[in-house]
């Protein structure tokens, strides 16, 4: 799964996700793009039962998670019963149809 | 810089107001605040406007000139601030620095959104364009979502139950009953939006753990302040209510990396460099408008602007501290939660009921004895924060 990709400051280490133009900790421009290595731990999720206009769903659920190479990113939650911490692994997949188009991004099943 | 006082105050009743477009909010607002400070027809040097979404939600930009016009404050310089939710706080900030500065001495700022001429759904699309494009909104993150996750964090790190956050609702729901502006007029129990069995019907999941009545209105509304120089207040006969301080802190866009997602810094640092400013501590206050969009934020905040330690906010709602003739009352209008969001008009219309406090002109909502009071207007989630201390001066 490498669809994501995240930023890592060259002068730091500190990785980002999404993309900044400063690293957030020393202000160094220069990145590698790394993407999510390992499984994901669940952060914290929730049920959105209150949706955008153009999602057709009675709710999803949605949580940021942080994979094994520290990268931390928001996710697409395919799991019925989330619990914090759980250990979750990543796909790439359609998300969302924005302006008639697929966008692509993180998605999360039980590992 | 020069000391800034508020001269007038003006704002309209929140709610859906159907018959209304955005310019007839704000240019209502605005005239009452003329109105309140007995400007009459002088003319004003400078108006700055806050408003999130009208490019979005009513086909409408350069909201500002559009309201120079409406108003006849022509040749007046006009601006349009945009700061998400807290785009009344920055548009008033912007006018304090303008008024401080010396360059101008009568400044007029006015907030106001008009939101429910969308369905819902729409509207919620609207706010969350505030969320980061690629990481966070192609997911269907919206802030009920992204205040959801971290009610999630917040209430296992400190120890908050849903009963608490129903207690905001409750307690801010009755505030609102007492408030004439406020969009909501209903009272809540604890058995009908938690406790019994009917709750889950009255009160479903929004974005769990928070429920409908853990969330504000979509209201449509606008408020308005009359900016000047402390030494000019003498020219009219209202009482003195100044600009003590007021700060400004922004924090990672996305929830995701914040070293800790429960801080929330820029509440901090705001609130830090607004005592700063006034010379005085959250000890002094006597009334507070925070940023209820959500009620984990009422407690949350409480805790970050230095009211509370960290974890004592929950303890001082249970205990009756934060009610109007507790120790420190919060939100006397009704908050967001009740008075309603209309997202520019709020910071202002914070402003507007801490001066209205100030001046002992809050009718039945009043708090006894109120001089000094403490507002933050929350944008983004928490990536941009406005706070303000006022002080009535004897």
């Amino acid at each position: 799964m490498n669809g994501l990709a995240a930023f890592k400051c060259k002068k730091c280490g500190r990785i980002h996700h999404p993309k900044h133009a400063r690293c957030l900790t020393c202000r160094g421009r220069e990145f590698e793009i790394i993407h999510p290595e390992g499984t994901a731990r669940l952060l914290t999720f929730t049920d959105a039962c209150s949706l955008p206009w153009g999602i057709d769903e009675r709710c999803r659920t949605l949580g940021v998670v942080e994979f094994e190479n520290k990268l931390k990113a928001m996710g697409l939650l395919r799991v019925a019963h989330p619990k914090l911490g759980m250990k979750l692994k990543a796909s790439w997949e359609p998300v969302r149809i924005i302006g008639g188009e697929e966008a692509y991004g993180l998605t999360l099943e039980a590992a | 810089m020069r000391k800034v006082a508020i001269l007038g105050v003006g704002m309209i009743p929140f709610g859906r107001r159907d018959d209304d477009n955005l310019m007839d909010l704000l240019s209502a607002a605005s005239l009452k605040a003329l109105d309140d400070a007995g400007f009459n027809d002088r003319p004003l040097d400078a108006l700055y406007v806050g408003n999130m979404a009208a490019g979005i939600l009513n086909h409408q930009s350069s909201v500002a000139s559009a309201l120079a016009d409406s108003l006849n404050l022509l040749p007046a310089a006009a601006d349009s601030v945009e700061n998400g939710p807290a785009s009344g706080g920055s548009a008033l900030k912007n006018g304090i620095l303008a008024v401080a500065s010396g360059y101008y001495d009568w400044v007029l700022v006015v907030g106001g959104e008009k939101m429910t001429g969308v369905i819902g759904p729409k509207a919620t699309d609207t706010v969350a364009t505030m969320t980061h494009p690629q990481a966070e909104y192609i997911y269907g993150a919206t802030l009920p979502s992204l205040a959801g996750m971290f009610a999630r964090l917040y209430m296992k790190k400190y120890g908050i139950t849903p009963r608490h956050l129903a207690k905001v609702a409750i307690k801010n729901h009755r505030n609102g009953l007492l408030n004439p502006y406020a969009h909501i007029h209903t009272k809540i129990t604890l058995e009908g939006i938690l406790t019994s069995p009917q709750a889950v019907v009255n009160n479903p999941i929004v974005s769990d753990p928070l429920r409908l009545y853990d969330c504000c209105p979509v209201s449509d509304g606008a408020a308005a302040v009359l900016l000047c120089p402390a030494d000019k207040v003498k020219e009219f006969k209202k009482p003195e209510v100044l600009v003590a301080g007021f700060g400004q802190a922004t924090d990672t866009q996305t929830l995701a990396e914040r070293d800790d997602p429960t801080d929330l810094k820029a509440v901090s640092i705001a609130a830090q460099k607004a005592f700063q400013m006034a010379k005085l501590t959250p000890k002094d206050i006597h009334v507070a408008e925070l940023h209820d969009a959500f009620t984990i934020l009422e407690i949350a905040e409480s805790e970050h602007a230095g009211f509370f330690k960290k974890g004592e906010g929950a303890k001082a709602l249970d205990a009756g501290v934060t009610e109007i003739g507790g120790g420190l009352p919060i939100n006397p209008s009704g908050g967001l939660k009740a008075r309603g969001h209309p997202l520019g008009a709020t910071g202002v219309a914070q402003v507007v009921e801490l001066v209205w406090q100030l001046r002992e002109e809050a009718g039945e909502r009043q708090v006894k004895g109120a001089e000094r009071g403490f507002s933050l207007n929350f944008g983004g989630f928490g990536n941009n924060v406005v706070a303000f201390v006022l002080r009535r001066e004897a």
